[in-house]
């Protein structure tokens, strides 16, 4: 009886959920806020990545924007410069990303101990260089404008109410193809190298190809998140991939929770809003407020703030259930 | 003269000027519960890291099952046949005790990533088979009822027997236990030895390391003793026992 509550309730959350989330872009509803909502959703692209990586496999990469920015600009310059169809541009930004995250992946993964942050630290500062300084491509500091929009046929996702439903399709395709990937074989492997490396080993699980594997996927996630991002702003610019692009990505995936794939919308959602409408007063002292929040969260609720939420909820329903059966 | 599962020849390693084993010559034989005993510093972690593949040896060779080892990483060793525990048992904390005995199934189901994502049936299929085998090794060592809960609540002799379960299901020829009576009571050693004597039975060779002379003494069909990185003495518990080298190795000697 009380399982079948429990049921009822949870879809009638998604149900709510989802009519919400259909409603956002509607100008009755949070029209004016469709561009964050957007941005939220290539935001969480790149935070799913980051969790599997980071919270699954326990590998830090502090250089996450360096992957998102190649995807970004592969597919401007191609689809812009070379006139390639944008489609055709996001598989390539995709496959060339992906073959890049292997050969920084690689070496780096067949030293013993966490040498990934700092791999990945410096990437995402010679990446940063390079959007700006290769300006005969990239369009140097300024960036690139007029990147071409995405389209299917005659339809073309010229407004951001197409755009919000192109780019959520993605998130929630690459939510639920990375929750699949948790709940298996593979994603047992990636825990069990969280848990302890001697051990998964110890059980036949190659330690390095399952990590060059999750990072290549976070890294291709990332891309697709950028081709996204430049097809729908139509310009990119270096400052949207520097270093603190990568920390905020990881904020983002601390408070979406480690542990969870779904928390990375709630975690890329609270980061957005802090960083796109509330704290842009603060200026460069928002660096601050990322800071705090991580510190704070990996004292207080190292499992992330999404988790921990969770569970408060679980508590109050479940003390809810227990008035209920008293009366 | 019967078969051996595994073979060492000439085994040796130095760490910088540090000679852990010297030249050692071993023979585990087919389905036979072999036990390595000697004091602290004998060289048994060392040889258990050698043939489990942590280490490389520096001279000499392993042969398992007739194929030379020397290069083979530790997670192909796995697969291979060559399944270890370890004595600070390392489970992995962040799991169900039956997701960790699943992910013992590693080298013997083979869908990736791509199956995974997309659900395909392979993956359906393998899971299943993945499963109903981790339940059949918990089964095995009686902590069926626990399946669901986390791993690392269950008391320390649950969690050595979880990590037997663990290494079983790679479906080992040969089992590495390091150490895995220490921190039991008597009635949890009696269960170990029982579950060991089983495993036995079911044509494992098991290979110990192990302080707990009662228990060695108890199960060990042969017994290898080592002291300074050599090996002193080999034979039944009871010859063992018995050899003049081995008692001094540990009680010391007389000073006449």
């Amino acid at each position: 009886m009380l399982r079948r509550a429990k049921g009822n309730w949870t879809y009638f959350v998604i149900a709510a959920l989802l009519l919400f989330s259909i409603l956002i872009p509607f100008d009755w509803f949070l029209g004016r806020y469709t561009g964050l909502v957007i941005l939220i959703g290539i935001s969480t692209m790149v935070t799913v990545g980051l969790c599997l990586l980071m919270g699954y496999t326990g590998q830090v990469s502090l250089g996450q924007a360096a992957f998102y920015g190649t995807g970004a600009y592969v597919s401007a310059i191609l689809s812009k410069t070379y006139g390639v169809n944008p489609w055709l541009a996001m598989l390539i930004a995709a496959l060339a990303t992906g073959a890049f995250a292997y050969v920084i992946g690689y070496p780096t993964f067949r030293l013993r101990g966490n040498y990934l942050a700092m791999a990945t630290l410096g990437l995402g500062v010679i990446m940063w260089i390079l959007f700006r300084q290769l300006s005969q491509y990239t369009g140097g500091p300024d960036g690139m404008a007029g990147i071409p929009y995405l389209s299917i046929g005659g339809f073309v996702f010229n407004t951001p109410f197409k755009r919000y439903f192109l780019v959520w399709l993605f998130c929630l395709v690459i939510l639920l193809v990375s929750q699949n990937i948790v709940r298996s074989r593979a994603g047992r492997a990636l825990r069990a190298i969280h848990g302890s490396e001697a051990a998964a080993e110890s059980i036949g699980i190659n330690v390095t190809q399952f990590k060059v594997k999750i990072f290549v996927l976070s890294a291709v996630y990332a891309s697709l998140a950028g081709s996204l991002f430049a097809h729908h702003l139509r310009h990119v610019s270096p400052q949207s991939f520097d270093f603190m692009a990568s920390v905020k990505l990881v904020v983002m995936a601390v408070i979406g929770g480690l542990a969870s794939v779904w928390g990375a919308i709630f975690g890329a959602a609270t980061t957005r809003i802090l960083s796109d409408e509330l704290l842009l007063r603060f200026g460069e002292l928002d660096v601050i407020v990322y800071g705090l929040i991580l510190i704070l969260v990996m004292i207080f609720m190292p499992e992330g703030l999404f988790v921990k939420l969770k569970d408060v909820i679980a508590q109050w329903r479940l003390r809810y259930e227990q008035r209920g059966t008293k009366t | 003269m019967s078969e051996s599962i595994l073979e060492a020849r000439g085994l040796g390693k130095t760490f910088g000027g540090l000679v852990a084993l010297d030249r050692l010559d071993l023979a585990i034989e087919k389905g036979r519960i072999t036990a390595v005993i000697g004091p602290n510093g004998a060289g048994k972690t060392t040889l258990f890291n050698l043939i489990a593949g942590v280490y490389s040896a520096t001279t000499g060779e392993i042969r398992f099952q007739g194929m030379p080892v020397n290069h083979i990483p530790a997670h192909k060793r796995t697969a291979m046949g060559i399944a270890r525990t370890f004595q600070n048992i390392l489970l992995f904390g962040n799991m169900t005790v039956l997701e960790n005995v699943m992910t013992g199934q590693h080298p013997r189901s083979s869908y990736g990533f791509l199956e995974a994502a997309l659900r395909l049936p392979k993956a359906h299929r393998e899971e299943e088979t993945i499963s109903l085998k981790a339940m059949r090794y918990l089964n095995l060592v009686g902590l069926g009822m626990y399946a669901q809960q986390e791993a690392t609540s269950l008391p320390l002799g649950q969690q050595k027997l979880l990590g037997i379960a663990r290494a079983l299901a790679t479906d080992p020829k040969l089992l590495l236990l390091d150490e895995p009576g220490a921190g039991l009571t008597t009635l949890e050693k009696r269960a170990l030895a029982d579950l060991i004597h089983r495993l036995s039975e079911m044509g494992i060779s098991v290979l110990l390391v192990e302080h707990d002379m009662p228990l060695v003494m108890g199960i060990a069909q042969w017994v290898v003793v080592l002291d300074s990185g050599q090996k002193i003495a080999e034979g039944t518990a009871a010859q063992v026992q018995k050899d003049q080298r081995v008692i001094s190795a540990y009680l010391g000697e007389e000073i006449e």
